[in-house]
Formats: C-alpha cells, sequence, structure tokens
C-alpha cells in the first residue's frame, strides 16, 4: 500500500497505556492510524466506507474490551489483531446479508480470535438491549437516565434542568423510570 | 412508595461505596436478613455494569467518531479502493508475497552469477613437459658438470621431456603436441632406458595431440598392444590411472575423474585428481580395466590434485587421421582390453614397456 501508516501509528504500548488511561488522544492516534488499512479491507471485499466505519468501530471497541479486561497480553501486533477482528467481523455481515465470502483479498495476517469475538457478541447484545429499552422508555425518562447514569449529573442538576419543584419530584421520577427500565432490560 | 424510593436510594449509594461505615454494616445486616433486599441489590448490581458499559461503548463511539470526522475519507478510499487495474490490484494485494518473492529472485541471481564466477578456475593452465634443466637436483647438476668436464663429447642432456605411449606395435607413439612443439630432434626412451629415434608423424594442435613414428633400426616390434582405447566417454568418479615419466623412471598416477570438462570447462579434456609434474604430459589415462580414457596434458597452476587430459574421442579422431595400413596391429578402439581384471600392479608391468619417455632437444 502506498499510504504511509506508520507516519502517525503510535507504539502499541502507548496505545495500550492510552486506553487504560482513558486517553482521548491515544485513542484518536489509534483510530486514524489503521483506518485506512481495514478500509482497504472492506473496500476490496464488497464493502463501503460506512462498512468499513462499522466494521472498524466494532473492532475498536473489541479491542478496548480486551484492554480494559486487564488480559490483554501484547502476543501480536495490535495492527495484526485489529485486522484479524475487523476482518472477522466483515466476514461475519457479509455471510448475514449472504454475499458471497470466498475469494476474499488479505492484506494483512490473520490471527485466531474466536473467543474474543464470542465475548464480543455477548456485550454487543447487552448494549443492544439497553440502547433499545432506553429507547422505548420516551420522554422525559429517558433523558433523565442518562443525565443522571451517563452524563453523572447530580439529582439537584436534574431537579433544575427539567424544573420539578423539589428534588425529591425528580427522585420520584428518576425511580419511576429506573423501575421501567430495569422492567425492561431484564424482561427483554 | 416513599420507603421504595429511599431503599433504592440507599442501595445505589450502598453499591457505589458512598455508604458510610456504620450505614454500610447496617445496610450489610438488613440485606442478611432480607432476602427481597439482597436480590434488589443483586438486580440493581447487574443494571448499573450494564449501564456502565453502555455509558464507557457510548463514549467511546463518540470519540471515534469524532476520530472519524478527522479522516478524509474519500481520499483516503481512492486511495485504497480496488483498482480498476488487474495488474495494480494484484501487486497491492499480494504486496508483500510478491516483495519475498524479488527478494529470492535477486538472491538467487546474485548466487548464481557468484558461483559462476566461481567456476571460473583462476588458475591457469600449466603444460606438464618437463624442463629438464630447471628440475634436475643440485647434486645431479654437479656430478654432470663434473661428468662433461671429463669428458668433453658427452651427449648433451634433453632439454624438455614428456611421456607418450605406443598405438601401434610397429612404433607410433602418441604424446602431446606442446611437448614436441618446436623441437630440432626428438627421441623415446623405454622403461629399460634405451633411446630411439623418433620423428614427429602427425601433430594436432587444437587438441594438443602429436603421434611420433620410431625411425630406429635398433627398434624391435612392440608386439600386440595390452590396452584399448575407451570409446565412450568416462563418468566422474572413475578410477584412473597414469603412468608417465616427470623423472627418469616410469612413476604410477592414481587417481580419479574429478569433473567432465577441463580448464574452463574445456569441453576436450577431464579433469582429473591425480598428482602429476612435469613430464607426465602425454602419458596415457587408463582406467581400471585397461582403456584407455585420456591423454594427461597439463595441470592448473593454482589448484593442487587438479589435472587435465584430453578425451580418448580425440586421440581415435588423430588415428583416423593416419593412413590405416601404415599401423600394423594399431591399439583397438572399444574392445575389451587384455588387462581386464587384471590387478594394478599386473596392468602396470604390461603397460610399462609401451609407455615411453620423449626426449626433446632444441
Amino acid at each position: 500500500m502506498s499510504i504511509k501508516l506508520s507516519s502517525s501509528v503510535p507504539t502499541d504500548r502507548e496505545v495500550v497505556l492510552g486506553i487504560l488511561n482513558n486517553s482521548e488522544e491515544a485513542l484518536n492516534k489509534l483510530y486514524t492510524g489503521y483506518f485506512p488499512m481495514v478500509l482497504q479491507f472492506i473496500l476490496n471485499n464488497n464493502g463501503d466506507e460506512d462498512d468499513a466505519k462499522d466494521v472498524y468501530q466494532e473492532a475498536i471497541i473489541v479491542l478496548y474490551n480486551k484492554i480494559k479486561s486487564g488480559n490483554f497480553e501484547l502476543s501480536s501486533k495490535l495492527k495484526t489483531y485489529l485486522y484479524s477482528v475487523s476482518r472477522r467481523i466483515w466476514l461475519k455481515k457479509l455471510t448475514q446479508m449472504s454475499k458471497k465470502t470466498n475469494n476474499i483479498a488479505d492484506f494483512e495476517d490473520v490471527l485466531a480470535i474466536d473467543e474474543d469475538i464470542e465475548a464480543h457478541e455477548h456485550k454487543d447484545m447487552q448494549f443492544d438491549k439497553m440502547k433499545v429499552a432506553l429507547e422505548s422508555l420516551g420522554e422525559p425518562c429517558k433523558t433523565i437516565i442518562e443525565d443522571f447514569y451517563i452524563h453523572n449529573l447530580s439529582m439537584q442538576d436534574i431537579c433544575e434542568k427539567f424544573g420539578y419543584t423539589n428534588t425529591d419530584n425528580a427522585k420520584t421520577q428518576k425511580y419511576k423510570c429506573l423501575q421501567r427500565l430495569k422492567k425492561l432490560f431484564f424482561q427483554s | 412508595m416513599r420507603n421504595e424510593i429511599e431503599l433504592e436510594a440507599i442501595i445505589e449509594d450502598y453499591l457505589k461505596g458512598k455508604l458510610t461505615a456504620d450505614e454500610h454494616k447496617a445496610f450489610e445486616q438488613l440485606r442478611a436478613n432480607d432476602p427481597i433486599v439482597d436480590h434488589k441489590v443483586v438486580a440493581h448490581k447487574v443494571f448499573l455494569e450494564s449501564m456502565q458499559q453502555y455509558a464507557d461503548i457510548l463514549l467511546l463511539k463518540e470519540r471515534m467518531d469524532a476520530a472519524h470526522h478527522g479522516i478524509d475519507i474519500a481520499a483516503l478510499s481512492d486511495q485504497v479502493r480496488p483498482h480498476p487495474s488487474r495488474i495494480v490490484r494484484i501487486w497491492r494485494n499480494n504486496r508483500s508475497a510478491i516483495a519475498v518473492a524479488a527478494s529470492f529472485l535477486i538472491l538467487a541471481m546474485v548466487m548464481v552469477i557468484s558461483i559462476q564466477n566461481q567456476s571460473k578456475q583462476v588458475g591457469s593452465f600449466e603444460a606438464l613437459n618437463r624442463e629438464v634443466r630447471q628440475i634436475k637436483s643440485s647434486q645431479n647438476n654437479l656430478i654432470r658438470n663434473i661428468n662433461t668436464k671429463v669428458q668433453a663429447n658427452a651427449v648433451a642432456p634433453a632439454k624438455f621431456g614428456g611421456s607418450g605411449f605406443a598405438i601401434s606395435s610397429n612404433g607410433y607413439i602418441l604424446t602431446n603436441y606442446h611437448v614436441i612443439k618446436g623441437a630440432d630432434s626428438l627421441y623415446v626412451q623405454n622403461s629399460k632406458g634405451v633411446s630411439f629415434k623418433v620423428k614427429a608423424y602427425y601433430t594436432d594442435p587444437i587438441n594438443d595431440i602429436a603421434i611420433l613414428k620410431i625411425n630406429d633400426l635398433g627398434f624391435e616390434n612392440l608386439g600386440t598392444l595390452p590396452y584399448s582405447i575407451k570409446k565412450s566417454s568416462a563418468g566422474i568418479g572413475e578410477q584412473v590411472y597414469t603412468l608417465g615419466y616427470p623423472k627418469d623412471d616410469v612413476v604410477l598416477g592414481d587417481g580419479y575423474v574429478s569433473s567432465k570438462t577441463g580448464l574452463n570447462g574445456d569441453t576436450l579434456a577431464y579433469q582429473v585428481a591425480i598428482p602429476v609434474n612435469p613430464g607426465n604430459s602425454g602419458g596415457p589415462l587408463l582406467d581400471n580395466n585397461g582403456n584407455v580414457v585420456g591423454v594427461i596434458n597439463g595441470k592448473e597452476h593454482k589448484t593442487d590434485g587438479a589435472a587435465f587430459a584430453v578425451k580418448s574421442k580425440y586421440i581415435m579422431e588423430a588415428l583416423n587421421a593416419i593412413p590405416q595400413d601404415s599401423l600394423s596391429k594399431r591399439v583397438a578402439f572399444g574392445k575389451r582390453s587384455a588387462l581386464q581384471g587384471l590387478k594394478r600392479n599386473q596392468q602396470v608391468q604390461k603397460i610399462q614397456d609401451f609407455v615411453f619417455m620423449v626426449k626433446v632437444y632444441n
């Protein structure tokens, strides 16, 4: 490939440490560093730029979860790992779309990453469940829950933001929302 | 309802570790006593974890989208998308493989070139006619000097020497052209030390072959030749030996055919691993069955144990070039030699009467 991947690619250690420290810069470097590789793979195997974005982001999530879970060993290059995961995810998508998956044009070495993919699929299901649950919650519950649990606003902030007369009312509202969400989440 | 909300708040604080030590203890107590509360704690824990993960991934996606935004996707995909040209596509897909193949190819070429260079033998060809004067020992020299002083008319010693062997019973001797080149007069001397005057009958400078004819009244018919000339060529590794006159007595040299070509790939000659010395030139090269496979004609200057021999095929060509009726009981081609099955010493015994020292005066 004529693209100079190496110029902007951080070392593997930098990436692992950066992810463990929640460094946005490390993620940026990682993301821009290896995206061309995956884009090339997808474009050469029946995909478009959007497919590449989805697959690549999923692969980074797999890597991210693996690093965060603490059992990540640098037994291979991150590049090879990301490529293998992306490849696997894309092959799966191709099969789901019942497009042909033979004659895959490869650009890098491929690792066996079955376990990681399985773990990822489980987590992905949880994510989707939460997403669906939140969406079917409706407003204002969805925003209250997101503000409290995701954006880490205090009950006081939420009370002011939504214009509740006092925190207790806000708390009651949040409690009701949470009960419904839990029901949706656990029952789906 | 109120209690429920309070309980939920406490569970959340408990799970987030916000309770004081006393409250924590009290709540643990409550949890242990009340299975419903305990279940709520577990459920809420699972929920919180899922929520945390959801939040993490959402954040990650946000950050990735931001990063994605910074990439010029259109330009990039133009660079990496499948090229309309098949060749460029193959090149891109197999860059590393092609690179490896190319480096192997280059390596192989370098190796071939270096082997070819090596196979050019650096040594130069050294003809093995003997410059008698040069190799005479000093003591010998001294004696001869004394002799010449005493006997003023003593025969001058030969200036050059070589070997030769009979190719017919009536006195035709085969030797190397380079041995007799530029000679004024030629003599051959047999193993018993008797000399006969000869003259050059046929010369072939290209194949380095010369045939001499004994013109001497003292010469008697040699009788049937014990060896024959081998028609086919000798293989590498074939045991061969030679008889010659690097000194005043006949000397046996033993070895094997080491290559089917001579110096610099010369197809006229074999390379043989036989220790030879000046004076061996023109000597017959025989295999174990007593067939002449060649004529020793030189050695390599710089390499030890690499001598060269003109192939027997060219001996036959030389023989065919002289009138057949002038050769009586000429050497046989491709026939079973009379020496077959004999031991080496017995073979030498029979052959040595047919191998001559060629003495050259000029």
